[in-house]
Order: C-alpha cells, then structure tokens, then sequence
C-alpha cells in the first residue's frame, strides 16, 4: 500500500466492490465536508449520471442529465472497508442502494433458459 | 506438462484468431496492388499488436485490470467516454462485417438467400456464446481459424520469388506518381490498422482476466503473445504473397470471401477451396464473437458492472445483454444490404484513430513501478511503447485525410 492516498488517482474512476466481491460501480465523484474553520474530509464517494454528467463539456452534460437523469447513490466514506486498485466497502451493494438496474435486469433475464 | 499444453493451446488459438475479414481483405489488396512492397507494414503492425498486448496482458495478470478500465482511470471521465464511444462503434461495424462474412460463406456454400442465412448466423452465434464456456469458444473458434493456414501453403506452392519478398520487409516508398503514392500511403495505414484492430487489445487482456491468469502466468502471456501473434503475423506475410503470386498476375481483385479462396483451390483443387472456406467461416464467426465481447467488455468495464462470461447471465445482467445487443445491432448493419467489405473499409480507418487513445492509459499503467511493482516495462518495452504511441498516432492523423483523398481506397 502507498503511504499516501492520492484522490484523484486512486480512488476516483476506479471500481467498486461491495462486501461480496460482486462489482457495483465505479466512483464517480468525491464529496467532502467542511465546516467553517475545520479542514475539509472526505464524506462520501458518489455513484450515477448525477455524479458523472457533471464532468461532462457542458452540452453533453445536458444530453447526460436528459438520457440518463440525474439520480445517484452516496456510499458514506465509513462504509469504505479498503482501499486499493477498487474500493472494496464493509456492506452488500444492496444495502447501500448500489447495483439497483442490475438487479431488475437480472430479474428480467432470469426468465430465459440457461441463464 | 499441462503447463506445456497450456502454452501451446494459447499460441494455437492466438494464431488462428490473428486473421479476421478486415486482415483477409486488406492483406490480399495490399498484395495484388503493389505486390510486396507494403510486407514491411505487416512486419510493423504486427510487432505494435505484440507490444501492446503484451502489455495489456501483463496488466490483467498481475492487476486483474482490463483495458477500459485502465481508460476511464488515465483519461479522465470524458476522453473516456470519447474513446468507449468511438471504439464500441468500431466494435459494432467490425462485428457486422464478420456477421455478413459468415452469411456469405454460407451463402457460398448452400445457394440459400444472403438475408435469411443473417438471420441464422446471429442465432447461431447468440447461442454459441450463451451456452459455450469461453476457454470452450477460444479454442473451437481460435483452432477452427488455424485452416487459414491452406493460404501459406498456397502461397508457397506459388513459389514466390524470395529475394522480392525479402526486399519487402525493408520500409520503402515505392517511385509511384501523386495517386498512387496517397494510395500506397492509404493501404499502409489500412493494413496497419487491420492487424492492430483495437478490439484484439481489449479482448485478449479482457481473456486473461476471464481465464484466471495470475502474475506467474506474465511468462505466458510473452511467449503467447510473441509467438501466436508472430505466426499469425507470417500468415497475413503469406496472404499478401498469394495476392502477389496468384491475384496480380491474373488480374483478379480478391472480393471476398468466394474469390479469396479461388487462390487455395487454384494450388490445391477442391480440398482446398473447402478449407479456405472453413477456415474463413471459422475466423469470421471468432472475430464477431470477439467483436461483440469486446463491445460488452468495454461498456461494463467503464461503466463498473459485472462481467464476465464465466457468471451466469444472470449474475452480469448488463454484461450479457450487451453483447447480444452488439450482435443484434450488427446484423441490422448489414441486413441494409452494405456491403460487408465497404464495411470493412470504414471501420478500418476509424479503428486507427481509436488506438492512440487506447494504447496511452495501458502504456501508463504498465510503466508504473508503483502500481506494477517488479512486473512494470522494463527499457525495451518501454522504448517500444512509445515508439508504437508515436507510430499509431501519425497513421491516426493521417487515416481519415488519407480516405477521403483516395475515396475509400479505389484510387
């Protein structure tokens, strides 16, 4: 492990792991908190065109904001287990709210043979 | 001994998997236009396919990373998504020359009507993929494109003239006039970019990851890399020869695929016109399927979903619905009626401009001691990566002028 995190290498755009090793995301933004007087820290990591249309140029964050919404989830920096080439978390994505779409889209395949 | 078998397989399938349409076509034009004068452009590209896979490939072993990963880490969000967008519409027009390949052999072989065999050759593939383990589709479909071999021993028994071929490999300009010389210049730029089609990049690394590599395996993956992309390299060298040898001197364009194996079956008489076929039908089929992999591969790696075709579809909802879209979406190219070679032609000269977009995150990361550890480039794989980055970005720049100029290669 490196001595020092750097944020915008090592955690943001890289995957995320939820506590049973199933892939859920990838951090899209880094939120942090700061109060008045106080030097800022990390509060969570977000996920979702929300999170990602933002960085987009402008027009073609608005074509995101439009196809795709502006929904996202906050994973609390507390529920971040480890750091590493993915940030692996302390909980199940479906606690968290992550991994939603792939659920109903495992559902909806389920119906299929061999699946 | 396993490992041994192991070694072996892999150079086998890296071989047979080596030549798709784009390679067939622009391989046998190269030859029949300007004999061997464009050999030392095989000899570039092949080595720049070898440099970055091996990369990438060693990424995957030690790191378990793939490619679009390492892209949406190293460009940033929106060149990213620049690159998975352009490079998934490569993905999808190569795809669909590879469908309609497939629907023309077929075609070829049974006299039955071109649209309702498209149809058949993505059901047929949906449902190898669906139901195949991937170490399973890599081989049948890696040792299957092996056929393609009949064309080296055409090539051979056409007995070439060895010291013309030898003088090929040393880069040259050929004295031609203004058109020709864009044309050469376009042919150049085409068969590079067929031998380094981008897709080849992000499935190999992507395979390593579905085929459990580890960081012991970084041996294999440089033997495999240099020797089966080094065979399939000499049999795209035989492929311009037969262009040479048989299609210049009779003044024959190679229009794919039934004219192609005319050169097999001129040698080597009816057995080998079926091999051509077979082996043809068995590289087109492998490049759709790894088209449209690469296409879901790509799109959950930069998106974060999980994929994968050792879960069931079921566990990678997105992953396998992606494919089969890529497929669907492929057929519908060519079901417009396009011809799958102009196809061919145009996603040719846009894979080009994906690949230095491409290749920078993966050199990035593969040089990285501190994320590489002892498996990070050593000099030579260093030197080599950026004199490929510099190399494919010049043909890059100089792709879409190049067909425009020359309208698409027709001079």
């Amino acid at each position: 492990m490196k001595p020092t995190i750097e944020l915008l290498r090592d955690v943001l755009d890289h995957d995320i792991v939820d506590a049973s090793g199933v892939r859920c995301g990838i951090v899209d933004d880094i939120e942090f908190d700061h109060a008045p007087g106080k030097a800022p820290t990390i509060a969570a990591v977000v996920v979702g065109p929300g999170a990602w249309g933002p960085r987009l140029p402008a027009l073609l964050a608005v074509v995101a904001r439009w196809l795709f919404g502006r929904s996202v989830v906050r994973v609390p920096w507390d529920d971040v287990a480890e750091l590493g080439q993915s940030l692996k978390l302390k909980r199940r994505a479906g606690e968290i709210g992550l991994g939603r779409i792939e659920r109903r889209a495992a559902r909806w395949l389920q119906r299929i043979p061999g699946s | 001994m396993a490992k041994f078998a192991e070694v072996f397989l892999g150079i086998l399938t890296a071989m047979g998997g080596f030549v798709e349409i784009g390679e067939l076509t622009f391989a046998l034009n190269a030859g029949t236009t300007f004999g061997y004068a464009l050999l030392w452009v095989v000899l570039l590209g092949t080595g720049g396919i070898m440099v970055y896979c091996e990369m990438a490939g060693r990424i995957a072993a030690v790191k378990r990373q793939a490619v679009f990963s390492l892209i949406r880490e190293r460009d940033g969000f929106s060149a990213g998504l620049l690159t998975l967008v352009c490079a998934n519409l490569v993905n999808l027009l190569t795809c669909a020359a590879e469908v309609g390949g497939v629907a023309l052999i077929w075609q070829l072989l049974s006299g039955w009507p071109y649209r309702g065999l498209l149809v058949a050759a993505l059901v047929f593939l949906v449902v190898v993929v669906w139901s195949t383990p991937f170490k399973w589709i890599e081989r049948i479909f890696g040792l299957g494109g092996l056929l393609m071999v009949v064309f080296a021993v055409a090539a051979l028994r056409f007995d070439p003239d060895w010291g013309r071929v030898a003088a090929g490999f040393v880069p040259s300009l050929p004295q031609l006039g203004e058109r020709d010389t864009l044309l050469f210049a376009f042919y150049g730029v085409a068969l590079m970019s067929s031998i380094m089609l981008p897709y080849e990049t992000y499935f190999y690394a992507s395979g390593g990851i579905e085929d459990h590599w580890k960081p012991a395996d970084v041996a294999l993956n440089r033997i495999v890399v240099v020797v089966g992309f080094g065979l399939g390299g000499a049999l795209a060298v035989a492929l311009v020869a037969v262009g040479a040898e048989f299609f210049k001197a009779h003044g024959l364009e190679p229009a794919l695929p039934g004219t192609a194996a005319l050169a097999a079956a001129d040698v080597l008489g009816n057995v080998g016109l079926y091999v051509a076929l077979l082996g043809m039908f068995f590289a087109f089929a492998g490049a759709a399927i790894e088209t449209a992999l690469s296409g879901a591969y790509n799109l959950a790696q930069f998106a974060g979903w999980p994929w994968g075709l050792d879960k069931r579809p079921r566990d990678a909802p997105r992953f396998a619905i992606s494919w089969v879209a890529v497929f669907v979406l492929a057929t519908i190219v060519v079901m417009t009626g396009i011809d799958p070679v102009s196809v061919v032609e145009v996603s040719i000269v846009f894979s080009v401009v994906v690949l230095p977009l491409s290749f920078f995150p993966v050199l990035a990361v593969a040089r990285d001691k501190g994320i590489m550890g002892k498996h990070a480039n050593g000099p030579v794989a260093n030197a080599l990566g950026w004199f490929y980055l510099v190399a494919i970005t010049a043909a890059a720049l100089a792709a879409i002028p190049l067909f425009v100029l020359t309208h698409g290669g027709k001079g």
